[in-house]
Formats: structure tokens, C-alpha cells, sequence
């Protein structure tokens, strides 16, 4: 007996896609149609991530080199994000569309099914955050890309600043994979008044210049 | 709600990201001729200092690290290491 | 009543009308009218009727300082109709009236009874004899009290919540706020401005005054607003009320929405690295007879109903006023037509001459020395009567209004809440901050400014010392404003005077709660001597405008009545919020974040009835039968599937991640085989239990472990917060939603997971207790086979994102053999026929693993590992008088199931139940329940005293446990 074993994301935007495809038996949605010129939300749960954890960091090949020193920094590459938590701790997040192999030593755990991924991209990111998160995103001092630590609509989430203009911005953020739901409809809520509509996964490539 | 905390990760926070820990009394003492008295003295009694007192929090919210602050109880701030 | 031609200081729109609805009466009025000055157009002079004599109430500040002009508007009460905008169509009740219109109110004669109601009436009488208590509650709540809410009332409208950071916060849109923001601003720092009016300028707002050759006050209040709408890092509240401010700078505030606004409240929460306090002053209401009358009102009211709204109080008005403003108001309004028949002022000098001379060219009336001692009109204002301050003559003028203002008072609360203190400033007769909380400052009027250019520059300066507070190098231009300072004029010698001659039974010290000074008097008279004590034996004070009106009044009142002059008099406190505020702004918007599992969808639409546990939600059985009969039996018949997801999962590793699971589990755990699930428990210091679950061994320091729902989110913590002082080398991840949990239950499970795997998981292969890693179709899974509820089963491990997919294969595939899903209920009543505990069903805080018959699992050679809770399990051990776990069935045939959480008893309370249920395997009921240990001998009675059983008791035998398949061989075949 068998049957397609198809993944699954645990967001469900409402919108029509118009661009998708199947990767590693997920769909997959580049495009929506009708996503207006205001902010914009978007999947990111299907790219892999990562925990990697060490008592020493720097050593763990063939990343050691990317693993930015302080908690709170991000290293950014064409379709890498790495962001260090803490003194031990790291994550890393792939987006290019062939899934790399993790390395099979001990420090590395896949976590993609842990977390719910969303990003937030265009205009009044974060001023829709704002009314969500206590935490100052959009602090002068601190330039993007950097990663916070902290609740946003009261759930404990990994925040990434990635970008930050006059107006607006992208903004990555992931919480445990059991709140998507609420989580969701948290930001469309919020959002609302900046006129948020889902997008599909290019957006965001195209927004850090990261292309097809 | 005003209470703030200074994560040594993640820097100043809002109180409620944490978890409060219990005032700094050390390790546990060794199980072997540990007295019953001592062990309940260790595990439940507080000096409940009024004033400046050390605690352990726990970044709840943020990055999960547990550590050390100094309190000031009667004002409930937080203050630097006396 | 005609409105004034047009006045550049107008708020009003010409030609945009709307109308409302006063009770039957509709008014017309315009566009950027407030409830208040809409009614008021309508010559509507009676607004409502006050809490307990039911005198009439209207217009006295115009900024809701008190509860006079708080109306019921389409339903929600207490609006403060001066703060709010009328909106076409709006339907407006005056309240604690007992008739149709305000204007006449049955419970009026109550006025006439108030000598029957001295202060501390409630405390002091319908005590005795007790059981008219409940006569007089009833009819006094109907006749007192502010406003009515229907208890289906639902509240419609969005409130909304933002949590903003800043470097600047500053509190008052007056020029000092103005100013202080635009100098934070140029500093490049991040600057929030709060106004609770709807446009910015406080005093300079609408007085023509000039403020330098050519330009008057209200035009360079325009100037400054219009700077600070230019200045793009500014962001500016209007419509904004403070409501609470608290230490490390958290400023709190609710913005009302305006039409364009998405919301109707929004809650700010303000977090600044510098706040300027700038909410200059409130006018000190003037004590005398019949001081609330309607047409009684103050200086600002009088001035802003004229000039913000075209309209003029009334036809002829006495003043009698203790400031410039008051004068500068007079001068102003006769010259737009205002008949003034006298100005008197508490001031016998200090008053500016100027002012004086203007007053004499129009012929207007001046008193220095003299004040309003009696107000006269049943219900609005027909008459005044003033007195030289010494009492030696009197004069009686007929006028319509009364504007009446003793001072300035400032407004302080900002500074007090968060920990200033106050004291009693003898030059001002204000109290001012003499202690301010760090990284906080106050200017403007607040000080005792009056002269523009002084309000200013302490703004100026204020911003400047916030942008220092914020790491700015500003320390030249803080020395260059603070000499520009000194050279401006300083604080306005204030007035003193409390109350005029007057005897004080009709004189209202505080309207909200209708306390007079008489009142305050027969307080005083019993003892009291302290304001903040009298504050709360007359209650002068704690209405919704807070200290407000009687803020200053009160103590200064006390403190000159007493027994001996006081010189350091004391205010009373203030606490947060600050201005009446609706609950649902404090709601906000949908703050419950809950989970849902990988199943959530699926099980919903098989009917699941969805319940809350904790943090996620879970399916407690797929039919409407509460018993779940038919998912239990076919778990026991044939095979069933739980969605299990909720599990804790963690991966520990490192070199010291054993030393870990020693220090926090009670088993040892180095006997974790690799191929084989561990069974053990955590318990707290007390060695009571606070998580069980199973460990398993992946690889050598690397385990994958459990934990039950309700713990999985402290579980890190835990393990942590227990290896917090030995710096040993290992890590967590958390798991919990990377996998979902299917557990597959029932004598049939072999031969649905036969079917989808080529793995061998013959009882041979995979036995009980074993841990297995194999594909089902190319999806790598985790199994384990454990026993909770009693049968072959197998619970499945599968990454998140295939979780449904692999559910629908087993149901599928599972078809044959009679597959079926079952729900929490239908667990919980399965587990317990075999006596499984569930943690905080079966334990509560204080119940060891000894008392629930798991002390096996405490391996007690390991104290190099300092196992949490160790100790505590050597010395409870064979301790007397605790709770211990029994089962228990009924002792007669028949007899219904128990209900949870009931006490047994015999003459005191000896246990409880913990659950009971009807047992379908064994066809009775059955349940468990925590007993004193004396009571968990087999056989013996335990009576169960349900609520509301009226002493008729149930009657259960101790039995020994499982109930079901004692020998376990269900769950190993």
C-alpha cells in the first residue's frame, strides 16, 4: 500500500496562487495572485534550518568561518542565513532550492519541522510589529541584518531584522511550528490597517537580492 | 510591567519575558551526611533580603539562559553588582 | 443659540452640521464639535445628575476632569462628553436621572436629605439590625451610582494596542512639550508626543494675547504645531491621554480614534530612555456655596467654548478668579460680546495692571480682594453672591454664569506615579515635584510659568536634558539654555486661598462622589487629620476624575483647618489610569496564542470536539457520546489512532549529557540501552513528581527523550535551571513540534504497521519496551512500543510535515482491521483501567513517586549525581500520614460513577477522588483516588461526599490495581 506522502506546511494563507511548484514533496508558492503593493506575508517554512550547537563553535566545519561571534549577528550569503544565538548556539537557514546535506556530526540538528517561518516584507513592517512586539526593531542603532530573541504577539520567536529602510523593510521570523495558525492570523490582523496580503517565496528572495 | 532585566545575551528586556529563579544560595550540598535540617534549610528557607540581593533569572521568552542579577527589592530594580 | 462668526481659532467646521440625539430632543451641530459643546449649542445646560443628592451637573472644565458631563452614548456609559467628538446620528442619555430629561429629576428631593448622609454613612449606619442590609443595598444602588451597563451589553468597536520604543517621550502638547520635543528631535533622537486634546497647543491654544509684536499666542501655537508635524522623527498622539507612567521610563496611554482611525481605542505602551513631564496645569476649582451649579464653570471653559467653538457661555457672567488668565479670558470675551457684570479677583495685588486697565476701558467691574461665595438658581445659575475676602461685605449681581477658578494647579501625576515626591512650594502654592525619577524632567507651567518665553525655554531645556539622558553631547547647549532661562521671568507668586467665607454644606469639594466641606468637616471632626485617610472616609477624590478637582483642595483644606496649621501639608496620592478609560482598550485585540498539531484540521473535520490543554489544542472525542464507548472499545477490539503530537521531544547531546539525565531523572541512566525506551520520572526537591516520559539512546552522549504536554514548554528550563552551577558541556534542542505523535493502540496495530513497512516488527524483532528507526514508505520514523493505555501499541515519531500523510496511509491501510480514531477521552479512561497516573490528575504538588507506587523507579545509589529530589525520596520513604494512589470501586452494584476532585470523608476529610469513570473492559465504575495512607488497605470503605449530595454519601471499597490486564500481557503479545 502506498500513498503520495505529500508535506505539509502548517500555514495556510488565503490567496490564489498563481507560481508553484513541488519541492522534496511540499508545495510550493513563488507567486500569489492579487498581492497588493502593501505588505506582504510569506512562507518560509519549507526552507531547511538548522540548530548547531558546540561548546565551540568556530571549530564546527565547514560553517565555523560563517558563524558571526556575537549573539544577535547574522552572516549573510547568497541563500545562507546564519544567525548566532548564544555562546553555544547557532542556527543556520538554507534558501536555495536544492536542499543541501547536513552535516552528520553531532552539533548539527535539522529543525525545518520545528518552526513555523514567516516573512514580512515591504512597507510599515515595523510599524505593523509594533503593535504585536515590545521589542525595538527598529532601533537606529542597530543595522540590519541582526537577529532578536523575544516574543512577538506574546510567543517566543526568532526575529530577523534583514532589512530596514525609511519606510519599511523585511523582517524573518520563526516560532514554534504549533502556532502557525494563531500566528498568522495575529499578523493579518495587525496588519490589516497596512493592508497585508500573502505573497509568494520570491518576494522575499527578490527583496535581499537573492533573485530565482 | 515596568520591571526591566538585563539579559546577558540578549541585553535590557521587559520583566515579563522571564522567569524568576529564586535568590542565589549555591550548589546543592553533597547528598551523603547531609542532615535533614540543612537539606530543608537549603530548599525552602529565604533570607528574603530587603534590599540589594542576588537571584537567578531565567530568559523565558528570549534565549533561555539562566543567570545572575542583582535586585534592589525595595525598589524592585535591578542594580549593579555591589 | 447662535454660534459667534467665524474666529481663526475656531475647531469648528461652518457648513459641515451633523446632529444627535439628546434623549427625545434632537441637536444640530457641527463638524469638530464635541457631545459637549454640540449639547451646549442646543442650550442644553443640564448634563446629568449627580451620584447622591442628584443635583443638576454641567459644564465645568471642558477636559473631563470630572464625572459632571459623563453621559451614556449608544449604550457604553460614562463617556466623558467634553473629550468627545459628537458624530452624526449619536444617541446620548444624561445619567442617574430618574425622569426624561436631566432637567427634571424625581430623586431630587435627595438634595434635600443630604444632612441625613454625613461622610462615613455607609460605614456607619445599615449595619444595624443586619437584615435591612439587603433593603437599603437594593434601593440605594438603584438611586446612586454613575451610568448603566446592561449585563448583555457587548461592547462593539476595535481596540487596538501598540508597544512603542523611543528615545523621547514627552507628556503635554503646550508649547514646553512642543518645544522639549523639538529640541530632543534636532538632536536626531526618536520623540513621542502626547496630547490629550485633539490638536496641540495647550494655553497658547486659543487666547489672542500676544505673544510678540504682531503675533498672537494662538498663532505661534499653530507655528510650533506646524514645526513638529515638519520634524519626521516626532511622532505625535493627539487625542492621547496619559494613563499611567511607572519606573525605567514605561509611559502608558490611550488614543482615541478619530474617523479615520482603524480603531476606536488604541492601548500605547511607551518605553522611552528619557521622558519630559510638560502637562502644565489644571485650574484649582473655587469653593463656595452651590460651587457646581450649572453655569458655574471655569476660566478655560468659559474662554474655550467662545473660542474653539463659537460659543458664549451664557448672556451675563460674574467672575471671580484668583489668576491673569481669568482677566486676559474677561478682557476677551466681553469683547466678543459677553456682558460681564464684575470680574472679582482673589488677588488684592499681584494681578497684572495692564489687565486691570484694559478691564476699566470697558467698564467692567474689577474687585481685588473679593470672591463668589454663593451661587443661587434651583437649576441653573440665576444669581451670585460675592464677599470681600474679610467677610465685611457682600454683593449680590443676577448673572447666567459664573466663571470661577481659585489658581492653577499642576498636574503631576506623571512625576508622582513612578516614585517624585511632592512638596508644598510656598512662593507658587503648588505642590511640586522635589524629587523627580531618573531620566525624567518636567517644564512649562507646571512650574508656575506664565510668561510665554519662560514656558518655552524650560521646554527647550527639558528636551535638551532628555537628549543627554540619551547619550547626546549637548552639554554646551544645556549651559547656553539654562543662562537664557535665568534671564526670563520665573515662577508666578500663586494664590493661597482655599475657600472664601462660607459655611460649607453645599460648598462641593469633589463633584464625582459629592463630597461637600462639610463633609470633610465631620471628618476631620471624628479625628481624622491626615488627607489621604479623610480622602477615603469621604471619598472625596476616588471618583473617575481622581484627584482633579479636589487634588489640591483637599489636603490644603485640611491643612489649614486643623487643629494647627500645618506648613508641610501632604497631597493625597494619585494611581494609574489617570482619566477614566475603557476596559476594552485594556482587553485589546486577541492576545490567545494557542497550538494546534500537524492533525489539527483533519480532526476537526472528523468531528473532533477540540479542547484547550494547556497551550494546544487537542481532540477530546469524535462523537457526541461523552463516554467515548465506541473509540474505547474499538481501541480494545480492534486497533485505534491518537493524535499524540503534543509530547515533549528534546534531543540532549554532549559530552556531559548523561551527567544531565542523571542529575534530573530519578532512575539511572546509564543503564539507557541503546534499542530500548527508558521509563523514568523528574521530581521537584520535595521528590514529588513533576514530568515522566521515556528516554531513548540515539548514539553515545546523545539521547532523544519525552515529556508529558503540560511540561514540554519548562522542560529545557528545568534541566538547565538544575545544571546551572556546573558548566557541564551539553545541549537541548527542542523537538516538540519538529515531530508529531501517532499513537497506533489495539490488538490489531502489528498488522496495519506490517503492511506499510518492510521493517520486521514481529514481537521477536520489536518487543516491548523496544525503540526502533525504520521507513515507512521512504519517511524515516521513530517507534517506540510502550503500554499506556494497555494494548500492543506503537507510537510513532514522524516529522511534522509528513505527520498527515502518514496518518492517512495507517487509516487507510488500517481499514481492514477495523482502524478508528480515538480522542483524550477515550485515553484517559483506557489508561486508567490500567492504573497509569497522569500528572496533576493522579498527583498534585505535594505527592511523591512513593505515594503514586513508582518508587521503583528511584535508583538510589547515585548520589555523586545529586539527583533532584533524592533526598527527599530517602526521607519520605516510609513516611506516615501521607496521600497515597489507590483504586476503588463501588461498593454496591449500581451505583453511579463519582464525580472528579469529590473529598472522602468519615468525620473529617480523608482524600479525594481523582477520576472516575464507567470501565466498558470491566463493565462498573472504577476510579482512583489519593487517601490517607491508613485508608489504602485493599478492602477498605471510603465515602465519597460529592457537592450538593445532602449528606447522602456514596459508598466505595479500596481495590487493587490495574483494573485491567493485571499481568501486562495485552500490551507484550
Amino acid at each position: 500500500m502506498t500513498i503520495n506522502l505529500e508535506r505539509r506546511s502548517p500555514v495556510k494563507l488565503k490567496g490564489r496562487p498563481v507560481k508553484t511548484g513541488i519541492r522534496e514533496g511540499r508545495q510550493i508558492v513563488s507567486g500569489y495572485a492579487g498581492a497588493g503593493k502593501g505588505l506582504h506575508i510569506v512562507d518560509l517554512s519549507h526552507f531547511s534550518r538548522w540548530d548547531i550547537q558546540d561548546k565551540r563553535l568556530s571549530r564546527i566545519q565547514p560553517y565555523g568561518d560563517m558563524i558571526p561571534e556575537k549573539p544577535g549577528q547574522i552572516f549573510m550569503d547568497k541563500h545562507l542565513l546564519m544567525g548566532r544565538l548564544n555562546a553555544t548556539q547557532a542556527v543556520a537557514w538554507h534558501f536555495s532550492e536544492l536542499k543541501p546535506d547536513m552535516p552528520q556530526t553531532q552539533a548539527f540538528t535539522d529543525i525545518t519541522d520545528a518552526a513555523v517561518a514567516l516573512a514580512l516584507t515591504g512597507p510599515a513592517v515595523y510599524d505593523m510589529a509594533e503593535k504585536v512586539c515590545a521589542l525595538d526593531l527598529a532601533d537606529p542603532l542597530k543595522t540590519p541584518p541582526f537577529l532578536v530573541q523575544g516574543p512577538f504577539s506574546h510567543v517566543p520567536c526568532h526575529l530577523w531584522v534583514l532589512d530596514r529602510t525609511d519606510s519599511g523593510g523585511c523582517l524573518a521570523l520563526t516560532c514554534s511550528r504549533g502556532y502557525a495558525h494563531d500566528m498568522v492570523n495575529s499578523i493579518l490582523e495587525a496588519g490589516a490597517e497596512y493592508n497585508v496580503t500573502p505573497e509568494g517565496e520570491d518576494i522575499f528572495r527578490a527583496w535581499l537580492g537573492w533573485g530565482g | 510591567m515596568a520591571f526591566t532585566i538585563t539579559c546577558p545575551v540578549c541585553g535590557i528586556r521587559r520583566g515579563y519575558e522571564f522567569r524568576f529563579g529564586g535568590e542565589d544560595k549555591g550548589p546543592m550540598p553533597p547528598e551523603e551526611s547531609l542532615a535533614s535540617e540543612t537539606w530543608c534549610e537549603y530548599v525552602h528557607m529565604n533570607n528574603c533580603i530587603a534590599g540589594i540581593q542576588k537571584e537567578w533569572w531565567f530568559h523565558r521568552d528570549g534565549c533561555g539562559s539562566w543567570f545572575t542579577i542583582y535586585r534592589d527589592t525595595t525598589t524592585n530594580q535591578q542594580v549593579e553588582n555591589r | 443659540m447662535k454660534r459667534l462668526n467665524q474666529l481663526p481659532t475656531f475647531r469648528i467646521q461652518y457648513g459641515k452640521e451633523l446632529s444627535v440625539n439628546f434623549g427625545q430632543k434632537r441637536c444640530r451641530g457641527l463638524e469638530g464639535d464635541t457631545i459637549a459643546s454640540a449639547l451646549y449649542a442646543n442650550d442644553v445646560r443640564i448634563f446629568g445628575r449627580s451620584l447622591k443628592y442628584h443635583r443638576p451637573r454641567g459644564l465645568y472644565s471642558l477636559d473631563g476632569e470630572c464625572s459632571n458631563t459623563m453621559m451614556a452614548v449608544d449604550g457604553i456609559p460614562n463617556v466623558r462628553a467634553e473629550n468627545t467628538p459628537a458624530v452624526d446620528g449619536m444617541n446620548i442619555k444624561a445619567q442617574n436621572v430618574f425622569g426624561k430629561t436631566p432637567d427634571f429629576d424625581m430623586m431630587r428631593f435627595m438634595d434635600e436629605l443630604s444632612w441625613a448622609m454625613p461622610a462615613g454613612f455607609y460605614y456607619q449606619t445599615l449595619h444595624k439590625p443586619s437584615r435591612i442590609w439587603p433593603l437599603a443595598i437594593k434601593h440605594i444602588r438603584k438611586a446612586a451610582g454613575l451610568g448603566i451597563l446592561s449585563p448583555d451589553f457587548h461592547m462593539r468597536g476595535k481596540f487596538d494596542e501598540s508597544y512603542i520604543s523611543t528615545d523621547v517621550c514627552v507628556i503635554g502638547g503646550g508649547p514646553a512639550g512642543m518645544c522639549a520635543a523639538l529640541s530632543a528631535a534636532d538632536q536626531g533622537l526618536r520623540v513621542v508626543l502626547l496630547e490629550n486634546r485633539p490638536w496641540l497647543g495647550g494655553y497658547f491654544e486659543y487666547r489672542p494675547r500676544e505673544y510678540q509684536k504682531g503675533v498672537p499666542l494662538y498663532q505661534r501655537a499653530r507655528e510650533l504645531a506646524e514645526s513638529v508635524g515638519h520634524t519626521p522623527n516626532i511622532r505625535t498622539f493627539k487625542n492621547t491621554a496619559m494613563i499611567g507612567s511607572y519606573h525605567n521610563n514605561l509611559i502608558t496611554a490611550f488614543q482615541r480614534g478619530n474617523k479615520s482611525d482603524i480603531f476606536t481605542e488604541r492601548y500605547l505602551e511607551i518605553r522611552a530612555g528619557s521622558v519630559v513631564v510638560a502637562t502644565g496645569c489644571i485650574e484649582r476649582p473655587l469653593l463656595f456655596e452651590n460651587n457646581e451649579r450649572p453655569g458655574v464653570m471655569q476660566i478655560g471653559c468659559a474662554h474655550r467654548l467662545a473660542r474653539n467653538w463659537g460659543l458664549l457661555p451664557g448672556k451675563r457672567a460674574a467672575f471671580s478668579v484668583g489668576h491673569d488668565l481669568g482677566l486676559e479670558a474677561a478682557i476677551d470675551l466681553a469683547d466678543l460680546g459677553l456682558d460681564i457684570a464684575c470680574v472679582a479677583d482673589i488677588r488684592q495685588d499681584s494681578y497684572d495692571s495692564n489687565l486691570a486697565a484694559e478691564l476699566e476701558k470697558r467698564n467692567i467691574p474689577f474687585l481685588p480682594g473679593w470672591v463668589a461665595i454663593r451661587a443661587h438658581g434651583s437649576k441653573t445659575v440665576n444669581a451670585v453672591t460675592l464677599s470681600s475676602i474679610n467677610a465685611t461685605r457682600r454683593r449680590k449681581l443676577s448673572c447666567d454664569t459664573v466663571v470661577a477658578s481659585a489658581g492653577m494647579t499642576p498636574v503631576t501625576g506623571p512625576v508622582i506615579l513612578p516614585g517624585g515626591k511632592l512638596t508644598y512650594d510656598n512662593h507658587t502654592g503648588f505642590f511640586l515635584p522635589a524629587t523627580i525619577p531618573p531620566q525624567m524632567h518636567v517644564a512649562g507651567r507646571l512650574l508656575g510659568l506664565d510668561d510665554p518665553f519662560a514656558i518655552e525655554t524650560s521646554g527647550l531645556l527639558a528636551g535638551l536634558k532628555a537628549a543627554a539622558d540619551c547619550g547626546k553631547p549637548v552639554e554646551n547647549n544645556l549651559k547656553e539654555m539654562a543662562k537664557n532661562q535665568a534671564t526670563l521671568p520665573g515662577p508666578t507668586r500663586g494664590t493661597k486661598l482655599v475657600t472664601g467665607p462660607v459655611k460649607g454644606k453645599e460648598t462641593f469639594i469633589c463633584f464625582d462622589e459629592d463630597c461637600t466641606l462639610k463633609n470633610i468637616n465631620q471628618a476631620m471632626h471624628r479625628g481624622f487629620d491626615v488627607p489621604e485617610l479623610i480622602k477615603r472616609f469621604t471619598s472625596a477624590g476616588t471618583g473617575p476624575g481622581q484627584g482633579g478637582i479636589p487634588g489640591h483642595n483637599l489636603p490644603m483644606y485640611v491643612a489649614e483647618t486643623g487643629e494647627s496649621p500645618d506648613r508641610n501639608p501632604k497631597p493625597t496620592t494619585v494611581r494609574p489610569p489617570l482619566v477614566p478609560v475603557y476596559l476594552a482598550t485594556y482587553a485589546g485585540s486577541n492576545h490567545d496564542m494557542s497550538k494546534r498539531t500537524p492533525m489539527h484540521d483533519s480532526q476537526v473535520k472528523a468531528g473532533g470536539k477540540m479542547e484547550r490543554i494547556g497551550v494546544w489544542n487537542r481532540a477530546r472525542r469524535f462523537s457526541s457520546d461523552t463516554s467515548a464507548r465506541k473509540e474505547i472499545e474499538n481501541v480494545r477490539n480492534n486497533v485505534g489512532l491518537l493524535d499524540g503530537s503534543t509530547l515533549g521531544k528534546f534531543r540532549i547531546f554532549g559530552s556531559d549529557a548523561l551527567k544531565a539525565l542523571q542529575r534530573v531523572y530519578v532512575s539511572d541512566m546509564s543503564k539507557v540501552a541503546e534499542g530500548k525506551v527508558k521509563y523514568s520520572a523528574m521530581c521537584n526537591e520535595d521528590g514529588c513528581l513533576m514530568d515522566d516520559g521515556i528516554v531513548v539512546k540515539i548514539d553515545e552522549n546523545d539521547y532523544y527523550m519525552t515529556a508529558s504536554t503540560g511540561r514540554a514548554g519548562q522542560t529545557i528550563e528545568w534541566i538547565r535551571y538544575h545544571t546551572r552551577y556546573d558548566g557541564w558541556n551539553f545541549h537541548m534542542v527542542n523537538l516538540t513540534d519538529a515531530y508529531g505523535v501517532i499513537n497506533m493502540a489495539g490488538p490489531n496495530a502489528r498488522k496495519v504497521l506490517e503492511k506499510v513497512t518492510d521493517a520486521d516488527v514481529s514481537n521477536e524483532a520489536f518487543p516491548f519496551a523496544g525503540y526502533r528507526e525504520f521507513l515507512i514508505q521512504n519517511m524515516p520514523v521513530r517507534a517506540m512500543r510502550l503500554g499506556f493505555v494497555g494494548e500492543l501499541s506503537y507510537e510513532l515519531h514522524v516529522l511534522s510535515s509528513y505527520m498527515q500523510s502518514i496518518w492517512d496511509l495507517l487509516e487507510i491501510t488500517g481499514k481492514e482491521f477495523g482502524i478508528q480514531k480515538f480522542g483524550l477521552e477515550a485515553q484517559n479512561i483506557l489508561r486508567m483501567e490500567k492504573g497509569h497516573v497522569i500528572i496533576g490528575s493522579e498527583s498534585e504538588q505535594r505527592t511523591t513517586i512513593h505515594d503514586l507506587g513508582l518508587g521503583f523507579l528511584w535508583y538510589r545509589n547515585k548520589p555523586e549525581a545529586k539527583t533532584v529530589g533524592a533526598f527527599a525520596l530517602k526521607d519520605t520513604e516510609h513516611q506516615k500520614g501521607r496521600l497515597k494512589l489507590v483504586g476503588f470501586k463501588m461498593k454496591e452494584s449500581g451505583t453511579r460513577v463519582p464525580k472528579d476532585g469529590s473529598p472522602l470523608v468519615d468525620s473529617r476529610i480523608r482524600g479525594y477522588v481523582c477520576t472516575a469513570r464507567y470501565s466498558w473492559a470491566l463493565k462498573e465504575p472504577i476510579g482512583m483516588a489519593l487517601v490517607d495512607d491508613d485508608l489504602c488497605g485493599e478492602g477498605t470503605t471510603l465515602n465519597i461526599y460529592e457537592d450538593g449530595c445532602k449528606g447522602k454519601l456514596l459508598s466505595a471499597k479500596v481495590v487493587s490495581m490495574p483494573f485491567y490486564d493485571p499481568d501486562g500481557k495485552q500490551m507484550r503479545c
